[in-house]
């Protein structure tokens, strides 16, 4: 065994970034996690591998830049990613808290939650790939994918307390006419964009990243000179959305009506029209299939 | 940090401040010169009158491409409204002033709107930095020469130095308001904004709640809340750091619940966050993030919006209350009191303002004002709170004047959350 798995002392923060994984209440998927540990327990684990299996992961992710951003390492800068995270921890610290946390079995079971799991991943995957191949002026391909990563964290929160929130979310998946957290708001008093952009302001993740969490169902928004939306977190959403619809075209699913809601501005946006998007479904098979 | 106005694609005024601190620390050191064009346009609030914002804004966006497109080399921002700065590297006077003609030409050339055309001008102020001079005393000067300019008539270039009338009337508090936005941008930025708890204690040493007061630091300087809070309110940034509050408050209360400390956290709420339709919202997703009971979480207010009428902050405040969080009227007998109203505000705390400890015990006529007021709150089946106590005498007499709960230097200052959890052991109070 080496020493991510074998190590039992803990360090201070060894205990910062599991108590930060912990109190993000967004469980790890536990498929990255077998993934994870098959890789922690190699002779010569590859932390490049292990990096990137860390960035798949909404729960492990937001932890990670929480604890990066907290005052304990007093950073010039607030990171904005789970890569630039890992930097300032150290990969093998990182490595070793999460190794920790899985062999304590700190993780709660959930059931459910495997759609926002693979969804999120593959969603910030291919954003962060439509950044750098549409080449989008002032657009970091990391802040696309931080933001596809995050953008749906307040769903499993509200999944973990709200028993029918599973059947909120049905019903604003199909419909057709009324905003997602329209929908939403009919059934409980706030909405998973309200909750996500709160967390991530709570993690310091950049005020164009929050706001657009905040604002990623709401066309008005999107489209509205006045809504003093950032440019920025318009392109995001845009992005996002776009690559959400990929990634549905792809796997033959037309699992949300966003696309027929938020499509056309998002395509204006990104200073795009329909004809653009055949070459681009070739083109991004692929990458959404590598987040398998 | 991007610092991009969403409008034009331009720097913004944070971006412009941090360009213009760059740009003084490389020219000073190279001894190179450099110049700062201030544009303001002429009439704009005409253009908005006949044409409506909308109309306005596409002025504005015209605008600006053309001054990117003669921009050359200059690092060009909008400053919010109608006004542009560019900050153009390696430039002398007489450059800048070659330069600032070719620019009213540009904004000269005439813009289609609808079936009228607009032939919009400017007034334009050049500053020349000096080597000594800080980013925000050159940008100062380039924008009273705008306003000499304008003072003149409008269309037309004034270099700093050459403007025969001082400075606008406010310049000095703008400049330092220009300044404390910047700090806070960066203080957003680089982890410099956090809560500190102040705890508020009954008269028989209970704790009966803390108050988490937010604190702003930059480099190991301190900006004072009575500083940050009001230029965050005028900026917008209060929503955000309101928010922010909200759930860091109440993961507070949710770690000193799992410690064993039932202790309720005050959490300060702006007049921003109350009048606006996603309050609710977002003090929701904070209770369901942080997962603490509601009755943990106090939300302080100021009296003046407990009295506001308006359909949202009403339904906002119901909400609140129906959510299960306590409500407390903050700073009260300071403000605009309206004993006809106070009978229907639906709050269980009175948080007596410090103006009226601080005279105690000397002068009698405060201490009746405060019987009476602790009176009316207890009548009104609230918890009076005493804020601001700093000594001992004056605890007694609040205290024997009916006070339930003392808050103040005296007891404890505001400290930091592993600060709190060591007091709180301390006392043993679990």
């Amino acid at each position: 065994m080496n020493d991510i798995v074998r190590e039992t002392t803990k360090t201070a923060v060894d205990n910062l970034i599991e108590r930060s994984i912990l109190d993000i209440g967004i469980p790890p998927c536990p498929v990255i996690l077998e993934r994870f540990m098959v890789e922690a327990r190699q002779d010569e684990p590859d932390f490049k591998r292990l990096a990137s299996v860390i960035g798949t992961d909404v729960g492990l992710s937001a932890g990670l830049i929480k604890t990066a951003n907290s005052s304990y390492f007093g950073m010039r800068q607030r990171v904005r990613s789970v890569n630039e995270a890992l930097v300032i921890l150290g990969l093998k610290t990182a490595s070793r808290a999460v190794a920790g946390l899985v062999l304590s079995k700190a993780f709660p079971n959930v059931a459910n939650l495997e759609r926002f799991w693979d969804a999120s991943a593959r969603i910030a995957l291919l954003s962060g790939w439509l950044a750098q191949h549409l080449n989008i002026p002032g657009l970091r391909a990391e802040d696309t994918y931080t933001f596809g990563l995050f953008r749906d964290c307040g769903i499993p929160v509200l999944l973990g307390r709200f028993p029918h929130y599973g059947n909120v979310l049905m019903t604003a998946n199909g419909d057709v006419t009324r905003g997602f957290t329209e929908v939403e708001g009919v059934e409980l008093p706030t909405n998973h964009a309200m909750v996500g952009c709160l967390l991530a302001q709570n993690w310091w993740l950049p005020e164009e990243i929050c706001l657009a969490i905040r604002n990623h169902h709401d066309l008005a928004a999107l489209e509205s000179i006045d809504s003093k939306l950032p440019v920025l977190s318009r392109r995001l959403i845009a992005i996002a959305q776009l690559a959400e619809y990929i990634v549905q075209q792809q796997l033959g699913l037309s699992l949300t009506q966003e696309w027929t809601k938020l499509g056309a501005a998002c395509l204006r946006i990104l200073d795009m029209d329909e004809t653009d998007l055949d070459a681009l479904y070739i083109e991004a098979t692929p990458i959404a299939a590598s987040a398998e | 940090m991007n610092s991009i106005d969403p409008l034009t694609g331009l720097l913004d005024r944070f971006g412009c401040l941090q360009t213009a601190e760059r740009l003084t620390a490389t020219s000073s050191g190279k001894g190179q010169s450099f110049a700062v064009i201030w544009i303001d346009l002429d009439r704009f609030k005409k253009i908005n009158e006949s044409f409506g914002h909308p109309g306005g804004d596409e002025v504005i966006r015209n605008l600006a491409v053309r001054l990117r497109r003669a921009g050359g080399r200059a690092e060009i921002s909008r400053m919010g409204g109608d006004e542009f700065v560019l900050l153009v590297p390696q430039c002398d006077r007489a450059q800048a002033e070659q330069f600032a003609r070719e620019l009213a030409g540009t904004v000269k050339e005439l813009i289609h709107m609808g079936n009228m055309t607009l032939c919009p001008t400017a007034s334009i102020g050049i500053a020349i930095h000096d080597r000594e001079e800080s980013s925000l005393d050159l940008l100062e000067r380039a924008d009273r020469a705008m306003c000499a300019a304008k003072s003149r008539g409008g269309n037309g270039i004034v270099c700093s130095g050459d403007e025969p009338i001082p400075g606008r009337l406010g310049i000095t508090l703008a400049r330092e308001e220009l300044s404390i936005e910047s700090t806070l941008h960066v203080a957003l930025e680089t982890g410099g904004l956090c809560l500190h708890y102040q705890p508020i204690i009954l008269a028989n040493g209970e704790i009966e709640a803390v108050e988490a007061l937010m604190r702003c630091s930059v480099n190991g300087v301190n900006i004072p809340p009575g500083k940050f809070i009001p230029v965050a309110e005028k900026t917008g940034l209060v929503t955000r750091l309101g928010e922010w509050s909200l759930l860091q408050g109440a993961l507070q209360a949710r770690q000193l619940q799992e410690a064993g400390y039932h202790t309720k956290v005050a959490i300060n709420v702006s007049r921003a966050q109350l009048i606006s339709p996603k309050f609710t919202q977002a003090l929701h997703a904070a209770l369901i993030c942080s997962n603490v009971k509601p009755e943990l979480i106090e939300l302080e207010l100021t009296e003046s919006l407990f009295m506001d009428v308006s359909d949202t902050v009403q339904i906002n405040l119901r909400n609140a209350i129906a959510a299960g969080v306590v409500l407390a009227i903050d700073d009260f007998g300071t403000g605009y009191s309206c004993l006809a109203t106070l009978k229907d505000i639906p709050a269980k705390k009175m948080k007596l303002d410090r103006a009226f400890v601080t005279v105690l015990p000397e002068d009698p006529r405060a201490l009746a004002v405060v019987r009476a007021m602790t009176q009316l709150g207890h009548e009104l089946g609230m918890t009076v709170v005493a804020e601001g106590c700093e000594r001992q005498e004056e605890i007694d007499i609040l205290l024997e004047a009916g006070v339930d709960a003392i808050q103040g230097f005296f007891h404890a200052r505001p400290m930091p959350e592993e600060a709190l959890l060591k007091w709180l052991q301390a006392r043993n109070t679990k």
